[in-house]
């Protein structure tokens, strides 16, 4: 079986830190590290290729993103995918989910894998469409949120199972090939050793243009709906009240409010 | 980044006497080891904290002359020019840092044993020391007082010849001052004894002396018990303590308030296991409100928090944060607050060990938060400064994140090793902090005395800084929930693996005192267990309960504590003279004690278990083995002994071929997977490995500085021409 995991590069806001004008974080205050969600599909599938179903797989990571993007590719061929594909084009810079399904897509069908793992969505953008918006383009059947899974090799079908409100689970049997976004919390994302991140550098790793896979760049622009126009933080809202001093004197101030309050 | 102006106020400068504070951060004496006889660290230790922006740092208690001699415990002293050039070492080096230098003058009365000096200290009255054994002053008559006051004066101008901007007189921690003020020491009847005025005169006027010889160039303080915590037989904070600061407070530029005596001084230096923050606010806090004085007020209590030192200078309790464990934890918690570095400051976790070694009668003072405490000048070691790795680029695997692992890959983070993985086989980094934390509670009531025995959470501290500092470091991976196989550390890819997997206590009862395992013990059974079984509440505990404790710290007493608290009958049996000897070091034992006594916890001291069986533990007496007891019990812990859990280590170690073949140079063990210890000498292991992994044999201790006069190395003339001018000598 062939699997093909999207990954991303996220961005992670140290505790302080400050704005550009026209929409970004000053990128001293920013450190780049693997999407959380992805380290969650990225064992999905290589749990799945270890079992018994699975076994002989291939696990493909592919990414859309800058050179500092290979950080989360090679994040992922040291925890054990086999290849790593990142796709990049000056035209990409500031692309919305919409475009950079454009281009997984691409790449998806050239891979032409029996499964697809996105996660849910990424820590930075929050959008949670890239995966959606993939199987869209891919026009391949799709489980969103997927917090439990197994495969039976026979019928070649999927058993998932999704989160829904007030704690029900939906299980949905699906064929493939297929695509799933996954949630957090479904495995135990394994952990590379240091031999491992070592040896990651000696895994194939290629980058390819726009072309390379098919597509030009005004494509790419027709798929794009959105652009940011700013960044900026919410207004402090009223009502909340500050309380200084050690912990016992914070303690005793809010008995007291509470006690104002509750009398009043 | 900027200062929040929120702690503006903690950066304004204060003027006591002649000199400036250049902010509130003020280091009360404290002692470290070092003394006059050690003027590099002395100078280095309180450097450093000049450095991380204290205004004042105090020297310890400073004999003014022989026959106030300390020893065996390690005092500085200000008797002749020697100390003088000794001490200037110090007061140079904070004065390029732009702090001042303070010296506590100290005169000790009955509680100087002169065991070096073999001198005769005097008092006030002929009493024996409450704190050493059999010490007996010699009755001060008019011309005693005038010579003891000279002493004061004379010592008072060798501190400004040295430097000092800042000269106690030392009234604290019941020495001599304090012993003419308070009844419970003086019971003379001339004017030097009786009503108020008369106890205050000694004080007085040895304060006013000093004050002619040097008030115009230094600032005069007075460190002073403002409550001897006694009651109405000795100083009450309400009544003379207040009294005592109106009446003296036109000769003093500066008081320095505590409480208690040196008797039971863990009054004062509070354990965290029993007083919380700010705990001499009832005492001490109350004199400034009070408005017993228009002087600056420094204060104590194991302030760590930014917003209380906030608190306590706008609510006008203290003028001055005075700090002895918080700088001694962090040397730099003034530079942290300024830059707003709040979590990188290192929090002291009140744990006193550092105290135990000033107990124990002087060796170099120890911190388990701060692993360079004292070694400054010694080592070279610089709390906040760590040069790369001459070797960076090898990675290093840590296995194991107690506190040992943990502080030795943040050190090897901070040099900038290239890649360091720390592997815990626990969901969470901390070892056995975690589940030590949870203990030295007992049924949360007050205490006989004051204070609580408000548990070990602090110690927690340990383990949260640790955790946010290796957060921060990128070069530096923490992967928890993962058991490695000697197999696993084979395969794993580093260079460098260093083992710190901990230890674990005995299972058979095998002790210190018989060097055997005890016939019948055995906690795989469900009615024995060891301390670890106890605290994580794995095993059920019956309603009477045996206590073995035979490792004289805090585990067997902590457990018996909680047991006990809990409602079930306690016994706790040790060997040793005493029940947790070692917390008489830390100063927790006199709270300990009350706690223990409090829940009905039936001791045994000199006693050890020959045989479990089930009910019954027989036991003997050591001096005398045929006087034999027998305990009826329904559970039996065993804090017997610990052993490391040292089977990684070898299983690695042995195979060399295979070390050799996958690219391992080096296998060190440290902590207590080496040998089990104090968790202050495991976090000093896994610092200094670090420090020195690169060094050519990094497993043993490079040499350290030692200060010393070498013969023929210094100058043999100097010590022959001192022998020549002995009497006898100069006589032959
Ligand atoms: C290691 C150590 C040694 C001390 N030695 C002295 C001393 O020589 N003279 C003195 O007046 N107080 C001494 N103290 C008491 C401190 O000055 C201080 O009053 C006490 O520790 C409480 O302050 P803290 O809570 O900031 O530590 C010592 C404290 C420590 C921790
Ligand atoms: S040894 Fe313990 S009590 Fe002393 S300063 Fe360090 S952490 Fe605080």
């Amino acid at each position: 079986m062939k699997f093909v995991v999207c990954v991303k590069q996220v961005a992670s806001l140290d505790e302080e830190f400050e704005l550009l004008e026209g929409g970004g974080v000053d990128s001293d205050f920013v450190e780049w590290e693997l999407n959380e969600w992805d380290t969650f599909s990225l064992e999905a599938a290589l749990a799945l290729r270890e079992s018994g179903e699975g076994e002989g797989g291939e696990v493909v990571a592919v990414t859309v993103g800058e050179q500092e993007a290979e950080e989360a590719l090679l994040a992922c061929l040291a925890r054990g995918a086999d290849r790593a594909v990142r796709v990049w084009d000056e035209s990409l810079q500031g692309a919305d989910p919409l475009a950079v399904a454009r281009v997984l897509a691409a790449v998806v069908e050239r891979e032409s894998p029996d499964l697809v793992f996105c996660g849910v969505q990424s820590s930075d953008a929050v959008t949670g469409s890239t995966g959606t918006a993939l199987a869209g383009y891919l026009d391949m059947a799709r489980v969103a949120v997927v917090t439990a899974l197994s495969y039976d090799a026979p019928s070649s079908t999927l058993t998932v199972d999704r989160e829904l409100e007030s704690g029900l689970v939906e299980v949905v049997r699906i064929g493939l090939p297929a695509l799933l976004t996954i949630q957090t919390g479904i495995n135990e994302p394994r952990y590379a050793t240091l031999r491992a991140i070592k040896q990651a550098r000696e895994k194939p790793l290629v980058t390819y243009g726009l072309e390379d896979v098919g597509l030009d760049a005004g494509a790419v622009g027709v798929a794009a709906g959105a652009h940011t126009i700013e960044l900026q933080t919410p207004e402090r809202g009223a009502g909340a009240q500050l309380l200084d001093g050690s912990p016992a004197e914070v303690a005793a101030r809010i008995v007291e409010i509470v006690q104002e309050r509750m009398s009043g | 980044m900027a200062r929040d102006p929120k702690y503006d106020v903690l950066f304004e400068q204060v003027q006591i006497g002649p000199k400036t504070l250049k902010n509130r951060f003020y280091q009360v004496p404290h002692c470290i080891g070092a003394g006059s006889e050690k003027p590099g660290m002395q100078a280095y230790h309180r450097g450093i904290k000049a450095e991380g922006g204290w205004a004042a740092l105090c020297t310890e208690y400073c004999s003014i002359h022989p026959e106030s001699d300390d020893t065996s415990r390690l005092s500085a002293r200000i008797w002749d020019e020697g100390d003088v050039r000794n001490l200037a070492a110090m007061c140079d080096r904070l004065h390029e840092f732009g702090a001042l230098a303070g010296i506590e003058l100290w005169y000790g009365g009955p509680h100087a044993p002169c065991m070096e000096t073999r001198h005769n200290p005097r008092g006030p009255s002929q009493i024996a020391s409450d704190y050493e054994l059999n010490i007996f002053p010699r009755y001060m008559d008019a011309d005693d007082i005038a010579t003891v006051h000279q002493m004061y004066v004379d010592a008072a101008v060798r501190a400004r010849e040295a430097g000092f901007d800042i000269v106690y007189v030392y009234g604290a921690h019941a020495y001599l001052p304090f012993q003419f003020l308070s009844p419970y020491y003086n019971r003379r009847t001339d004017e030097y004894g009786g009503s108020f005025e008369n106890r205050a005169r000694f004080w007085r006027e040895a304060l006013y002396k000093v004050r002619e010889a040097v008030g115009d160039d230094c600032a005069i303080a007075s460190r002073f018990a403002v409550d001897h915590l006694m009651g109405p037989v000795s100083i009450e904070a309400q009544k003379d303590g207040a009294r005592f600061v109106e009446y003296a407070d036109d000769l003093v530029d500066l008081w320095d308030f505590t409480v208690g005596d040196i008797a039971e001084w863990g009054q004062n230096a509070g354990p965290s296991r029993f007083f919380e923050e700010n705990h001499e606010k009832p005492y001490s806090g109350t004199i400034k409100p009070g408005n017993h004085t228009n002087k600056p007020v420094v204060g104590v209590g194991r302030v760590t928090n930014p917003d209380t030192m906030v608190a306590i200078v706008r609510s006008g309790q203290f003028d001055l944060i005075g700090a002895a464990r918080p700088s001694i934890s962090d040397p730099f918690l003034p530079k942290k607050i300024e830059e707003g570095r709040f979590d990188d400051i290192r929090e002291c976790i009140g744990c006193n060990q550092c105290i135990s070694r000033w107990e124990i009668g002087g060796p170099p003072l120890v911190c388990t938060q701060n692993a360079t405490a004292g070694e400054e000048y010694r080592r070279g070691w610089h709390p906040e400064k760590f040069h790369p790795a001459a070797n960076r680029e090898k990675s290093v695997l840590v296995v194991g994140a107690g506190p040992a692992g943990m502080e030795c890959a943040m050190v090897l983070g901070k040099r900038q090793m290239e890649a360091v993985h720390l592997v815990e086989a626990e969901r969470e980094i901390g070892g056995c902090v975690n589940w030590i934390s949870l203990l030295g509670h007992s049924d949360g009531r007050p205490n006989l005395h004051r204070g609580t025995a408000r548990g070990l959470g602090e110690w927690k501290r340990i383990v949260n800084y640790r955790q946010i500092q290796l957060d921060k470091l990128r070069n530096v991976e923490i992967h928890t929930g993962s058991r490695l196989s000697a197999e696993d550390v084979r395969n794993y890819g580093a260079e460098i693996v260093i083992v710190a997997t901990g230890c674990h206590y005995a299972t058979d009862g095998l002790n210190a005192a018989t060097h055997a395992p005890i016939p019948g013990a055995d906690t795989s059974l469900d009615w024995q267990m060891t301390p670890d079984e106890v605290a994580l509440g794995s095993k059920e505990v019956g309603r009477r309960v045996l206590v073995l404790e035979n490792e004289g710290y805090f585990m067997g007493a902590s457990i018996a504590q909680k047991l006990a608290g809990e409602g079930r009958e306690v016994t706790l049996v040790t060997q040793a003279k005493e029940i947790a000897g070692y917390m008489e070091y830390t100063l927790e034992a006199p709270m300990l004690h009350r706690d223990l006594h409090r829940l009905h916890v039936d001791m045994h001291v000199y006693t050890m278990i020959e045989r479990i069986e089930p009910g019954v533990c027989h036991a003997y007496n050591v001096w005398d083995p045929e006087h034999k007891h027998e305990f009826e019990v329904d559970s039996v812990v065993l804090c017997t002994a610990r052993l490391s859990n040292q089977e990684l280590y070898r299983e690695v170690k042995a195979d060399k071929g295979r070390l050799d073949q996958e690219g391992i140079e080096a296998v060190y063990v440290i902590g207590d997977a080496s040998a089990p210890r104090m968790i202050v000498d495991s976090i000093f292991d896994g610092h200094r490995l670090a420090r020195e992994i690169d060094s050519p044999h990094p497993e043993m201790p490079l040499p350290f500085i030692r200060e010393r006069r070498l013969w023929g190395e210094a100058s043999n003339e100097d010590y022959l021409r001192q022998l020549a001018n002995t009497a006898d000598v100069a006589l032959v």
